[in-house]
């Protein structure tokens, strides 16, 4: 273990570690801290002052009672919702069977599909933009949540079909060729060897999806135009501008706009990270 | 006749069980590939397509678009177009400012690389602004940054400011020099900006060290050890090799974030003051979608620009990738 573990040093060292290193998360998260401080402030501390000293009385659920009842708060928070759900299952089921496809067969051009579909991932979002807006003008799918689920959705089915197929090769392929020599249908092994198999994956990717596709900011303005479908992130700058200089409210939007991806990372930590670094290093 | 038949079935079954291997991969493949080019790979090259046209978005009655071609002529402009040359030189800040992130996610890794009871929930902490979304980071930081009741500010006033309360009670502030108003300021906006990108993206790089701190060779650093590497010494010729593909995605994706950077201008300055913020990314949405009407076709040749800085990037990730192909199976 590098550096060396800090239990094998003196006394002195270990407390001091035990003590700096809340000191620098306190630091750290100073941002997050203060918005979360102004958020629980009543509007009188905003207007005299004081922003930063101790609030003059905890203001919590009425700031975002009035986030809820001033604003479409609610609405974009719902659009979030069905914008980003829907676009896991679909990317995350795509690239189950694309992954698949291009781990287990050999064919010529699996190598050439599979860097198309790492390629594609990593392309600047405006080489898109203007040719997708034009299609979902055309189309009728401009302004509407299906508009924005199946962009996204489009989208990431390159980011999961790089994760899944590496996922699946490093999968031992002696089940896949046993199960071929006893005579399984293509569709069964993958449907009964393979998906099972995969579902530390499924997961890995789920988290991920959802927190990429919830953050989104640039699509939500390119795709959309009124209030009714904006997910919450482009809700959250609307909101800037109708709350303007009443912080604990913007600082309460704000909060509740972080709040889902950081749920899920909570909740699913390990397949996270395991799907970042996975994603990322395989 | 039900001879023929039976032949006719067996063939077909044999037709189908023999090339079974061929036939099955792109079923599989089809919907993802089919979906993916619609929505990606096809729009590349009708954006690239759509930089010799001038067009405004849109189309005439009969469906036919109103597009007309012009060459090379958007290129040329944007040669001239000096809003062009400082979203490109910003571009080149991001890139330079942002790699900063990770030496200090491997900072933060090293110095929060141990066992000690609560540490897993603290790397988790620190982890934390990765997972915000830039809009509230962005939002966060712009309220950081305002002189009169942010963070800068009040730091500002403690140092330099008087407070004096005038005889209706109400308290005003005098300063011997007036904080900085870091977002409005050309020279300075654009640093303030990339500060806050770097917050999540070091949480970032961070996180990509301490799974690779994970699986550093114990044996090796102990030999290491015994032979008497410490400190520096043991990180650089020990540690740092081993870490290599985590640090070689650290750079990657630190790339691809400066690149990527828009949401943080969007909601910080929208480019402003002057443009002095401006990056490609930024600027082609400006350009695309204004207020004073849309210009797709000049709009796709500052994408497409974008696009080919992006290339040399993707073609050596993709040439590394096909390195590690085919040292495997």
């Amino acid at each position: 273990m590098f550096p060396r573990p800090i239990d094998r040093s003196g006394f002195a060292t270990q407390l001091g570690y035990q003590i700096i290193v809340p000191i620098a998360l306190l630091i750290w998260l100073l941002p997050l801290i203060a918005i979360f401080m102004t958020s629980i402030r009543p509007a009188a501390d905003i207007n005299s002052g004081n922003v930063f000293g101790i609030p003059s009385r905890i203001a919590l659920i009425e700031n975002y009672i009035a986030v809820f009842t001033q604003s479409e708060a609610l609405r974009y928070l719902t659009n979030s919702f069905l914008i980003t759900i829907p676009t896991v299952i679909i990317s995350v089921g795509l690239a189950c069977l694309g992954g698949y496809a291009l781990a287990i067969y050999r064919f010529k051009v699996a190598l050439p599909l599979f860097f198309l579909f790492v390629a594609g991932n990593f392309v600047p979002y405006q080489i898109l933009m203007v040719p997708v807006r034009d299609m979902s003008v055309q189309s009728g799918l401009y302004d509407t949540i299906q508009g924005q689920v199946l962009f996204h959705g489009a989208f990431q089915t390159g980011f999961c079909t790089l994760f899944m197929r590496n996922f699946i090769k490093a999968l031992p392929f002696d089940l896949i060729e046993s199960a071929r020599i006893e005579g399984v249908k293509e569709w069964k092994i993958f449907w009964y060897v393979v998906l099972p198999l995969v579902r530390p994956a499924i997961a890995a990717l789920s988290v991920l999806i959802f927190t990429f596709v919830w953050n989104d900011f640039f699509w939500a303005n390119v795709l959309t135009q009124g209030e009714s479908v904006k997910p919450i992130t482009a809700g959250v700058r609307a909101l800037n501008g109708q709350f303007v200089n009443n912080w604990h409210l913007v600082s309460a939007a704000s909060l509740m706009a972080a709040m889902p991806p950081v749920a899920m990372f909570f909740l699913m930590q390990k397949h996270f990270i395991a799907g970042l670094t996975l994603g990322a290093v395989k | 006749m039900a001879v023929t038949d039976n032949a006719k079935i067996v063939t077909q079954a044999s037709w189908l069980s023999r090339n079974k291997l061929t036939i099955a991969p792109w079923l599989f493949l089809l919907p993802a590939l089919v979906y993916f080019a619609i929505y990606v790979v096809i729009p590349i090259f009708e954006s690239i397509w759509l930089s010799f046209y001038e067009w405004n978005g849109l189309y005439l009655a009969d469906g036919t678009s109103t597009a007309s071609w012009v060459g090379f002529q958007n290129y040329i402009k944007l040669w001239d177009d000096p809003k062009f040359w400082m979203s490109l030189k910003n571009n080149v800040l991001w890139l330079l400012l942002f790699m900063l992130a990770v030496p200090a996610g491997l900072f933060i890794a090293l110095f929060l690389n141990q066992k000690t009871p609560g540490m897993r929930l603290y790397k988790s902490l620190f982890f934390f602004p990765f997972v915000i979304s830039q809009v509230v980071v962005g939002l966060i930081f712009g309220w950081f940054y305002n002189p009169d009741f942010g963070v800068v500010g009040s730091i500002w006033k403690a140092l330099y400011c008087e407070e004096t309360v005038n005889l209706l009670g109400n308290v005003t502030f005098r300063c011997s020099q007036t904080p900085p108003d870091i977002l409005s300021s050309a020279e300075f906006a654009t640093y303030g900006i990339i500060a806050a990108g770097l917050w999540p993206q070091i949480a970032y790089c961070m996180i990509l060290y301490l799974t690779g701190l994970n699986n550093v060779a114990a044996d090796q650093i102990e030999a290491g050890r015994l032979d008497g590497a410490k400190g520096w010494k043991m990180l650089w010729y020990i540690v740092l090799p081993q870490l290599r593909p985590a640090t070689f995605i650290a750079v990657v994706v630190t790339v691809i974030g400066a690149l990527r950077s828009f949401d943080m201008i969007a909601i910080m300055t929208q480019g402003g003051p002057y443009g002095s913020t401006n990056v490609l990314a930024y600027y082609m949405y400006e350009t695309a979608i204004s207020e004073y009407g849309e210009r797709y076709g000049y709009g796709s040749a500052i994408a497409t620009v974008l696009f080919i800085i992006m290339l040399f990037y993707i073609s050596y990730f993709l040439w590394r990738m096909y390195q590690d192909e085919k040292g495997g199976r």
